[in-house]
């Protein structure tokens, strides 16, 4: 209900990505509407897939192949072996889009956001402040709150193991495929 | 020359000159460092340095670039002692596999302690080039600081540094001639960097910051590009729009290199003239990339500039069959060739028409993920491409699926490769026509090719493969395996079979102990050897590391993982010992 209220909201703050992308990529069409806004998890059930691929394709030999569950635990960008600068730049490229919730402390109706649209964490954090008209702290930065109290907040995310993190510790693209939702809490909780 | 007469006052045997009992040298010493000193080929150093003393000495004095493949395997301390005249260092890190996350982060590879030496032993130091190193921002502060006639910096794959360590660099190095700055992860806290070049900073010659991903001012780049007139090349970021490009490419029509920043802005008429008129007035590029974000419309402003091109990187660029068919009519010259895969069997097809010089192919995949009706390029594309560019030496091919025997034919057309880098995306994936194993595909390879230098195998491979590497790979310098083999016995063929091999690369591959060790004799005349989710234990590590007191043995160690498993094996000739700085992960044996 809250997501159809806030659909018009929606067309507001989205970027116009679509429009300045690339008309050939084969990828973009068919997929992109389909996927959001969980586009996170089909990247998960992919790994799943790599993994059972490994499982059962190679079924001349599975014993010589180290467990699967070791492989998944760690993150999927280890295959295929393309460099990740070039990888997140061409994947961000064939997924126009990648809508997560987010929620400020203390509203209990949250919003939408493209993370797509944004290349980096400052450009995000930009857009998130913008979007609540609070001042949220960058991660990894040394600025201390000017105001105290309730209008300076941190950025945290729940993970693909449903983990609260703070935001900012790992590379973006790293941070694109394991977001699941953003939650923009007060600085002095935590 | 001052050198020579330092190493006259240390001289062990003062008759060595012209009276030379030993009969090996009969010049004198300034003669022999002089004409030693015109040798530019690393090899041919090496070699000359074991002929005797003399001349070991000629070439020590008389060097001034040294490469280390990795920084690991000598000391700053050791090379600075042994090369006391060194103006050019490049240094290579991290093992290659951590370019795919296989490498977890603070591994090392951190430069500071190096410049640290090279600060109080080679002052006069003028170029440094990275790749996989830790760099941090103070360390370039450092380096700005402490080299007066620093000219070139070129950091590629690195991590660590941020825009800070490019305003110290812009401000302090009065001689600069090369930033290049490629593919590095870098925090780009849009601080104005590049206002940090002086105004009376003329000197650059190369400036490549594409990577980065915030807006750059614009103004300073302009006034930049305008005074520095020996710029060569430039290599813009995605922020950089079309019209900015074109006001660029007026104040530098000499530019031999050139990457574009985004090209997709909405043009005017008159504004796409300009731009095109801004490329035909470039007459010396050699080099085109960038495009990052393409609309195709506007391709066809690159037209009166293709002519001259040799290399054309659109690696970033997910162009279709009709796009690449279109710009490469233009593209005669063309001799390396990136692009993505959207482009299709048909576009291949464009470039074997096109393109008949073509050296170097890298097909790169849009979306290695992609389900169902995924497309790419397949077998027909390549065979396509190895008729029409029969110089192909160079291949990197990411593709779903392939057949024995179409790599059969691509290595028929073209017997001169030095570089095949073949990667069936889906692990363990058979010839899709046959259903048997890819194993006849590299034994073609290796049977027709034989300059080989540098293989990647993929797919369905059972231990022939490997009989088929040592057997007729002679020339193999670099072999990287994935999901392969059936058995100890395929590496060993390889470590028995491949005696130029240098450095060995393999993960998630049925290879064990014995495996690791049937290599004991052989990883001294290699750079290394990585195995990662192979079946080595610790013991087998340990019984290497004792076989062999000159090899490092380090074993990563992932937490809550087995503790007799060694799951990432990192193996490597040094003469400086076992690491000082290793973090808690990296346990050396």
């Amino acid at each position: 209900m809250e997501e159809m209220v806030m659909g018009t909201l929606d067309l507001i703050t989205a970027s116009p990505h679509s429009s300045s992308s690339s008309s050939s990529s084969p990828t973009t069409d068919n997929n992109n509407n389909n996927n959001h806004p969980s586009s996170s998890s089909s990247i998960s059930t992919r790994r799943t897939d790599l993994s059972t691929d490994l499982r059962l394709g190679l079924s001349l030999s599975p014993s010589h192949y180290s467990t699967p569950s070791s492989r998944e635990q760690r993150s999927s960008f280890d295959w295929p072996p393309v460099k990740s600068t070039l990888r997140c730049t061409l994947v961000e490229k064939s997924q126009i889009s990648h809508f997560v919730k987010v929620y400020m402390e203390g509203i209990p109706i949250g919003r939408k956001l493209n993370l797509l649209a944004h290349h980096n964490y400052h450009a995000l954090v930009k857009a998130l402040a913008n979007m609540f008209r609070t001042t949220i702290l960058c991660p990894n930065s040394h600025q201390l709150p000017l105001i105290s109290g309730n209008n300076v907040h941190v950025l945290t995310y729940e993970d693909q193991e449903g983990d609260w993190m703070m935001v900012g510790d790992v590379p973006w693209e790293m941070f694109l495929t394991s977001v699941k939702k953003l939650k923009i809490t007060r600085a002095d909780r935590c | 020359m001052e050198c020579c007469n330092k190493r006259r006052m240390m001289k062990e045997s003062p008759e060595s000159n012209f009276m030379n009992r030993r009969g090996s040298s009969c010049f004198p010493d300034e003669v022999l460092e002089r004409v030693i000193g015109m040798l530019k080929s690393r090899k041919d150093r090496s070699s000359v340095s074991l002929v005797c003393k003399e001349w070991y000495n000629a070439e020590r004095w008389s060097r001034r670039n040294v490469f280390i493949g990795n920084c690991y395997s000598v000391s700053p301390e050791i090379l600075t002692r042994r090369f006391p005249n060194i103006r050019s260092v490049t240094l290579k890190g991290k093992p290659r596999f951590s370019d795919f996350n296989l490498v977890p982060a603070n591994w090392g590879a951190d430069i500071h302690f190096w410049l640290v030496v090279f600060a109080e032993k080679y002052p006069f130091l003028e170029e440094l080039r990275l790749k996989r190193m830790t760099v941090t921002d103070e360390s370039l502060k450092f380096l700005a600081r402490s080299f007066p006639n620093f000219k070139a910096i070129s950091l590629q794959n690195c991590d660590g540094f941020s825009t800070d360590g490019l305003a110290a660099i812009a401000a302090d190095c009065k001689n600069l001639t090369e930033l290049d700055i490629q593919e590095n992860v870098i925090d780009d806290k849009n601080d104005n960097w590049l206002t940090c070049f002086p105004e009376s900073f003329t000197s650059l010659e190369v400036l490549n910051f594409s990577i980065l991903h915030n807006d750059v001012n614009f103004d300073a780049l302009e006034k930049l590009v305008t005074r520095c007139k020996s710029l060569k090349t430039l290599k813009l970021n995605k922020s950089i729009t079309l019209e900015q490009l074109q006001r660029l490419l007026f104040r530098a029509p000499q530019l031999c290199e050139l990457g574009t920043g985004s090209f997709s802005q909405e043009l005017t008429t008159q504004q796409y003239t300009e731009l095109e008129g801004a490329f035909s007035n470039c007459k010396n590029l050699n080099t085109l990339s960038g495009l990052w974000v393409v609309t195709p419309q506007y391709l066809p402003v690159l037209y009166p500039a293709c002519a001259n091109l040799t290399f054309l990187n659109f690696s970033y660029a997910p162009l279709d069959s009709d796009d690449i068919a279109k710009l490469l009519v233009h593209c005669a010259n063309i001799r390396r060739l990136w692009v993505v895969d959207t482009i299709e069997d048909k576009g291949l097809e464009a470039v074997g028409t096109h393109c008949p010089l073509l050296e170097e192919l890298r097909v790169f995949p849009a979306d290695p993920f992609a389900e169902g009706d995924a497309r790419g390029v397949t077998d027909s594309g390549f065979i396509a491409v190895s008729q029409g560019c029969r110089n192909l030496h160079y291949v990197l091919y990411f593709c779903r699926h392939m057949t024995n025997a179409a790599v059969a034919t691509v290595v028929q057309n073209c017997p001169d490769f030095t570089h095949f880098r073949l990667c069936i995306m889906n692990p363990g994936q058979p010839d899709y026509r046959t259903s048997e194993p890819m194993d006849e595909a590299f034994g073609a390879v290796v049977k027709t090719c034989s300059k080989l230098q540098r293989l990647a195998i993929s797919g369905l491979l059972t231990d022939l493969t490997f009989e088929y590497i040592g057997k007729y790979a002679k020339n193999l310098e670099t072999l990287s395996v994935a999901f392969a083999g059936s058995s100890d016995w395929g590496m060993q063929c390889v470590l028995e079979g491949c005696p130029k091999l240098r450095k060995l690369e393999i993960r998630d591959c049925p290879f064990g102990n014995a495996a690791l060790l049937s290599g004991l004799e052989k990883y001294e005349s290699m750079r290394s050897l990585w195995m990662s989710d192979c079946k080595v234990t610790m013991n087998g590590c340990r019984l290497l590391a004792k076989e062999m007191p000159r090899l490092n043995v380090e074993v990563i160690k992932e937490d809550g993982s087995d503790d007799s498993q060694a799951e990432r094996v990192y193996v490597y000739r040094s003469v400086a010992g076992p690491r000082r700085d290793a973090p808690p992960f990296v346990l050396t044996l």
